[in-house]
Parts: structure tokens; sequence; C-alpha cells
């Protein structure tokens, strides 16, 4: 954050030429900046109170010594990493199903999710009747709480009382009902796709907005010069939307990685069960061996968001294209 | 905006008990306590403790009304919070440094390993520590042989049977052994209901296990340590799994907590489970038309068996004369029989004063059978520090008997114990 901060200004400027211009370039923009902080002081003191306070903390903790009641006890070396009680060395811990579900959580729900979302956008771009009604109810579980969301799905999934384990009885989809959130393997999908439902309003808003920039013209020549649909689809709509595409797929790639709540609510089997991401293991750690370890985790998935989010502006270069 | 408006506010607030906290510790008198009987100067106490029914918040104050009688320049502050992340709460409490004076929770011994609490004797008078029942008082001792905690409410676990299913399955009498569960589990499932409740998600996997460990003549503690892959919990997990295996459990035993198994036992859909008095209390009052019994928990060879929890009270050293001071008045004040009474009869358990359990004996007939079996009622090692690591083991892992064989859960459950040691 504090990085892109202060190298925008210097990388959108012209080169610096050595000399005593530029030492009186730089006190003017030196003053130039102490006049703008009091209107960004807010700004930074959110970010250095939220952002950069937490990430020190997560550090600091990381190598300290707790019991699972959080009782500090002294330095702890890499003993939260890979002591006997570490992070990635405490038995039993199924590691291969976590980094699996870890990956196919983000890339399935991200992607899903964005098809799921251009096929929306493109349909709610057209005019038709009781357009605004439909959009309106497509943001609702934008407008919803997550938790809540996902509450109702678990109380709709149960086996006994579960509205939704009765209409797929009733529909003869199942034999029996089935206890859906009760098994990792099955708790998982079911999150899979409370994921999509719930990431679907903001994507879709993001591209139907992208598609707004289209501009009618272009399309209507394209056309009269014989392109097809298809034709005019993917050479013309598809590369103008590109911007908004990346942003929405950043955003989703960040929130989906970070996600607590689904899976947390949705898989009721206890323990180190096959139906953990590496941020859910976070929080069974924090409750069985304490903060130091789940601190020492929550570093590797804090690297690991850094570089996903490195390789994707590597490769997309959404900056570029968003100005 | 609105959201930014609301972090201002927050913070606002925040800083405002910040200070008022600050100024309060900073205007605190230096000079030590009042005498015992005299009225202490302006001070605060605070108390934390777990929501056992609608009532407790009520139940509480009407102590803290008391207490403010003869302490009028005492604030005390109540916090109740739900049992199901009971622990989670403390945590977060010590986590913070802001140590409630009085605590009122299930387990002692990290607190009291850690150094953060006074012993319960330095602030209980000797009457009050006499009251209790010497039995239940035992189960406060830490390894360390120092008194760290006093019970506050006891309850025993039996075995309720439903009596219209049990009779439409033909069965007389309730199960004495194993065998017995086995045979009877297998005739109420030929009925289409669920024979066993078996509760082994994280709320109940710990007792689950005890009493099938129990009832296979074992015990955790083995020479001091406890063991999980010993022979009679292999024994035990292997009964367990032989219901499952049959169906003559509830479906997905490994994610299902003790309320669950409850509600079906409510709405007729299950023919027997462990239980304990207060959830009874809300079958006979909420649920009339299951007709239900008691009995002691079957084992393998018939031997009765009964498991007993006590809840404890704790109290957390704050460094503060004036506070020690309000909190043992307080504690002294809340055990007398005045106050006590009304108060664990609010939580739907059994009392732990000597007094309380002989009247109760005599009046409480739909209790009767717990009390009963309180003179057998076997403890978890809830004072040994290894407990906390084997419970979130047991907590975590034991479900998994479903789709594992006795011999690896129990390793792995033992693994995660020697990891934490």
């Amino acid at each position: 954050m504090a990085n892109t901060a202060a190298t925008a200004p210097a990388a959108s400027g012209p080169t610096p030429v050595p000399g005593r211009a530029t030492k009186a370039r730089t006190t003017s923009r030196r003053g130039e900046t102490l006049a703008a902080l009091p209107w960004l002081a807010p700004t930074l003191l959110l970010i250095a109170g939220v952002v950069i306070y937490p990430t020190i903390l997560m550090f600091w903790t990381a190598f300290r010594k707790y019991n699972s009641y959080g009782i500090e006890s002294g330095p702890a070396g890499l003993g939260n990493f890979i002591g006997p009680a570490g992070a990635f060395t405490f038995p039993t811990v199924p590691w291969a199903a976590i980094w699996t579900n870890t990956v196919v959580w983000v890339v399935v729900v991200v992607i899903l999710t964005l098809v799921t979302s251009l096929g929306l956008a493109q349909f709610l771009n057209r005019e038709f009747r009781g357009r605004k009604l439909l959009r309106m109810i497509i943001i609702l579980p934008w407008a919803s709480s997550v938790v809540m969301t996902t509450t109702v799905f678990n109380y709709g999934l149960q086996r006994d009382v579960g509205l939704f384990n009765r209409m797929l009885v009733d529909t003869g989809i199942l034999q029996t009902a089935r206890g859906f959130t009760k098994d990792p393997t099955s708790a998982f999908w079911v999150a899979v796709f409370v994921a999509i439902y719930v990431s679907i309003p903001f994507t879709t808003y993001t591209i139907l907005a992208g598609l707004q920039g289209v501009p009618r013209d272009i399309l209507e020549a394209a056309h009269m010069d014989g392109a097809s649909a298809g034709q005019r689809y993917w050479q013309i709509v598809f590369p103008l939307l590109r911007p908004a595409i990346a942003a929405a797929a950043l955003i989703n790639i960040i929130n989906v990685f970070n996600s607590l709540p689904i899976l947390k609510i949705l898989d009721e089997t206890p323990g180190f069960n096959t139906g953990h991401t590496t941020t859910t293991l976070i929080f069974a750690y924090k409750a069985v061996l304490g903060p130091g370890v789940a601190s020492a985790l929550s570093i590797v998935n804090f690297a690991f968001c850094l570089v996903v989010i490195a390789a994707y502006l590597a490769i997309v270069k959404p900056a570029n294209e968003v100005q | 905006m609105a959201k930014f408006s609301t972090i201002i506010a927050a913070v606002a607030v925040g800083s405002t008990v910040a200070l008022s906290a600050c100024s309060s510790a900073g205007t605190t008198p230096s000079t030590s306590a009042a005498g015992a009987g005299g009225v202490l100067p302006a001070t605060t106490i605070k108390i934390l403790a777990p929501s056992y029914a609608d009532s407790s918040q009520a139940d509480w104050q009407k102590i803290i009304t008391e207490f403010k009688k003869t302490q009028p320049n005492v604030k005390v502050e109540l916090q109740i919070a739900a049992w199901d992340n009971f622990t989670d709460t403390v945590k977060a409490r010590i986590q913070a440094k802001d140590y409630p004076d009085i605590l009122n929770d299930n387990a002692f011994i990290s607190e009291a390993t850690a150094g953060l609490l006074y012993p319960i004797t330095d602030v209980m008078s000797d009457t009050t520590l006499k009251a209790i029942e010497p039995a239940l008082m035992k189960n406060g001792v830490g390894t360390d042989g120092k008194q760290w905690a006093a019970p506050d409410i006891a309850s025993a676990r039996m075995l309720a049977y439903n009596t219209d299913l049990f009779a439409k399955a033909g069965i007389t009498a309730a199960p004495k052994t194993w065998a017995d569960v086995e045979a009877d589990a297998a005739k109420l499932a030929a009925q289409g209901v669920a024979g066993y409740g078996l509760p082994l998600g994280t709320e109940e996997a710990q007792v689950e296990s005890s009493l099938w460990l129990w009832g296979a003549g074992g015990d955790w503690p083995v020479s001091g340590k406890l063991v999980a892959n010993q022979p009679t919990a292999v024994k035990a997990f292997a009964e367990m799994k032989k219901l499952i295996d049959a169906k003559a459990t509830q479906p997905d035993p490994g994610a299902t907590n003790r309320q669950a198994v409850a509600d079906l036992f409510n709405n007729g859909k299950l023919g027997m489970y462990v239980t304990h008095s207060g959830l009874m209390g809300v079958t006979r009052t909420k649920f009339p038309n299951i007709k239900f019994d008691l009995a002691p928990i079957p084992s393998q060879d018939g031997t009765p068996v009964a498991f007993g929890v006590t809840d404890f009270i704790l109290a957390f050293n704050n460094n503060d004369a004036n506070r020690k001071a309000a909190t043992k008045q307080f504690l002294d004040l809340m055990y007398s029989d005045a106050q006590y009474e009304g108060w664990y009869k609010g939580t739907g358990l059994l009392p732990v004063t000597t007094s309380q359990i002989a009247k109760a004996k005599a009046s409480d007939t739909n209790n009767a059978k717990f009390y009963e079996v309180l003179s057998y009622v076997k403890f978890n090692p809830v004072s040994n520090p290894q407990w906390d690591a084997l419970k979130n083991a047991l907590q975590g892992t034991a479900g998994t008997i479903a789709k594992d064989t006795p011999e690896n859960v129990l390793a792995k459950i033992q693994a995660q114990v020697d990891a934490q040691s």
C-alpha cells in the first residue's frame, strides 16, 4: 500500500535531471506534500491502524510462545512454524487436502463467478421490461450479510428441518435427505456454490459498468460490415471489457482467498478435517494451539496473497489498462 | 461515509472508555481495604458468567442487588455470555488483559498454571469453604495441591430413554450392558427411529468418549499422565464404532452436538441418550408428550457408570486489595443459603453446598435419580494440565471413528496431545 503511494507520483512525473533545478523542485514538492498532509492524515491514520499495526502484531505474535488461552510465555523462535506443535508440523493435519482445497476454492469460485457474471451482465445490458427490478434483485445477495446468507443455506440444508433437503427429496432428485454440511467434502462444495452466489452481484455490476462504456456506433459499424454476433463480442466487446474484468478478478481473488465465514459456517465437522482451506485452518489453530501458531500460518497466507497479487499485476498489467 | 463516521464514533467511544478506565485506576485510594465487616471504598468488580438458562442474568442480578445494599460504593459489572463460545469469550478477555474478578467456567487449570488466579481460599471465608461438599470441592484442586477453584454447580449425566418407543420396540427394561445397548438400539432402529444418540461433535466428544472409556473399565490418567492410545480406550472406541456401523445411532455422529441429539429425543425420533437434569427439565415442561425415564449409563460388564461435572468459580488476581476484598465479600454472600438457593435453581442443575444438597434430596423429586448417582459419579481429569490438549484432541478427532479404525483415531489423538506437552 505504502509502496504504491510513494512510487506513483515519481513514475508519472518527468525524469529528474541532476542539478539545481531538481533541488528546487524537490523542495516545492515537499511543500506540496506538507500542505496535503492534513487531508491525507485521516486515511494515513486509518491505514496505520488497520493495516500496518495488525501486520506488525502478526509478525510479533508468530514468534512468541502462547498457550491455547492466549497467555504468553516468552519467545518461541521458529517453534510456532516447525516445532512439535507448529503450524506446519502439528500431527494429523491433512495438508494435501488443505492445499488442494485452497487452490480449488480460489480458482473455481473466481472463474465460475466471472463466467456467470459475464453472461448475466450481457443480459442485464439489454433493454427489456422489468430490467430495473431484475437488477435490484440480483444485487440482493450483496446487500445482505455473508454470515446471514450462509446461515440460511446451512439451515436449509439440515437433514431433518432443512427446506432445501425437503425440496430435493420431494422432487425426487434425492432418495433420502442428506446431511450436506456434516461431511467435509460435500460441505466444501456447498461452500463453493455459496461463495459464487455472494460474489456474483459485485462482479456483474463491475462488468455491467464496463459494458456501458462500449460505444454503440462501433458495434453498429461492425454489424454493417457483416461481423457475426460472436465476432462482435470476442473482437470488440470483450477486449474493451478487459479493465473491468481485471479489476473484478483481482478483487475476487483476494476476497475469496481470505473468506472465512462461508466455510466456517457450512463445514460442521470438527477438528482438522479435509474441508479446510488455509484460511479456516488459521482459526482452527487459534482455538486449539493459540494465537502464536495461528499467526505463523497467517504470515504464510499473507505472503501467498502478496505473491498472487504480484503475479497478477505482472501478467495482466491492469494498472495500465485502467488508466 | 456512514461507515467512516461509525469508525470515528467507535474510536471516540473507545478512547473515552480507555480514559475513564485510566482515571478510575488513577484515583483508586491507596488506602487498602477496609475491615471485613466495614463499608468498602469505591471500586469495581467484574463478573463473567455463562448463560445456563434465560434467567441467568436476573439470577446474578439478584445477588448483586443484595450485595449493593451492604456495599453501596462497589460497582459490579456483569457480563453473561452464551455457552457455545464461552471459552472464546474467556480467552478474549484474558488476551485483552481485562481479567474478570469472578469467572464462572468449567475449567481452571490453564489460568492457574499461568499464575493469573488467587487461590480460591484467599477470597472465601472459612465458613463458605466448609459449606461446600468436600467430594465436589476436591475437583478444584490443582496438581500442585492448591485449591484454585471452588465448584458452584454440579451436574450428573445419566441415560434417558423414551418409554413409549421402548414399549413399541418390545424392550422391557433399560439397558445395563453394552450388549443390551446394541440389541435395544437395533430394535429401536427397526422401528424407524435412531436407537442411541451419540454426539461426537465439538461440544461433547470429550464427555461421550470418557463415558465409554469408563464403561470399559479404564480411565485417562495412567500413572499421572493422560493416555489416549490405551487398550481400554480402543475397546471403548470399537464399541462406539459398532453402534455407528450398525446404523443404530443418529446420522453423522461426528458432526452432532448434544443439543441436536436432545432435539431428536424431544421430537420422539430417538430412543435413548446421555443427558443431564437441565435438558430433562426442558423436555418435562416443553415436550410433555415425551414419556421418559432415567437409568445409570450402561457399561461393558453392567457396572453402572455416571458422569459428573462441576463448574467453577475462579478469582483473577488484579493486584488490587480493594477489588480482592469486594470479591471475597461477594463470594461469601453468593454461597450463603439465602442467595445460593435461588441462584442454583435458576441453572436447572444440582447444588454444591451440603445444606442445599440435603434440602434438594428431600424435596426435588424430578431430579431424585440424579442425586442418587452423585455418590458414584466420575469426573474428567480437569485439574491435569494435559487435559486441555486431550479435550481439544478428542473434540476434533473422536468423531472420525465413523470412517476410521479405533487404533488410528486414538493414535491421532495421542499424537496431538504429545505434540503439545
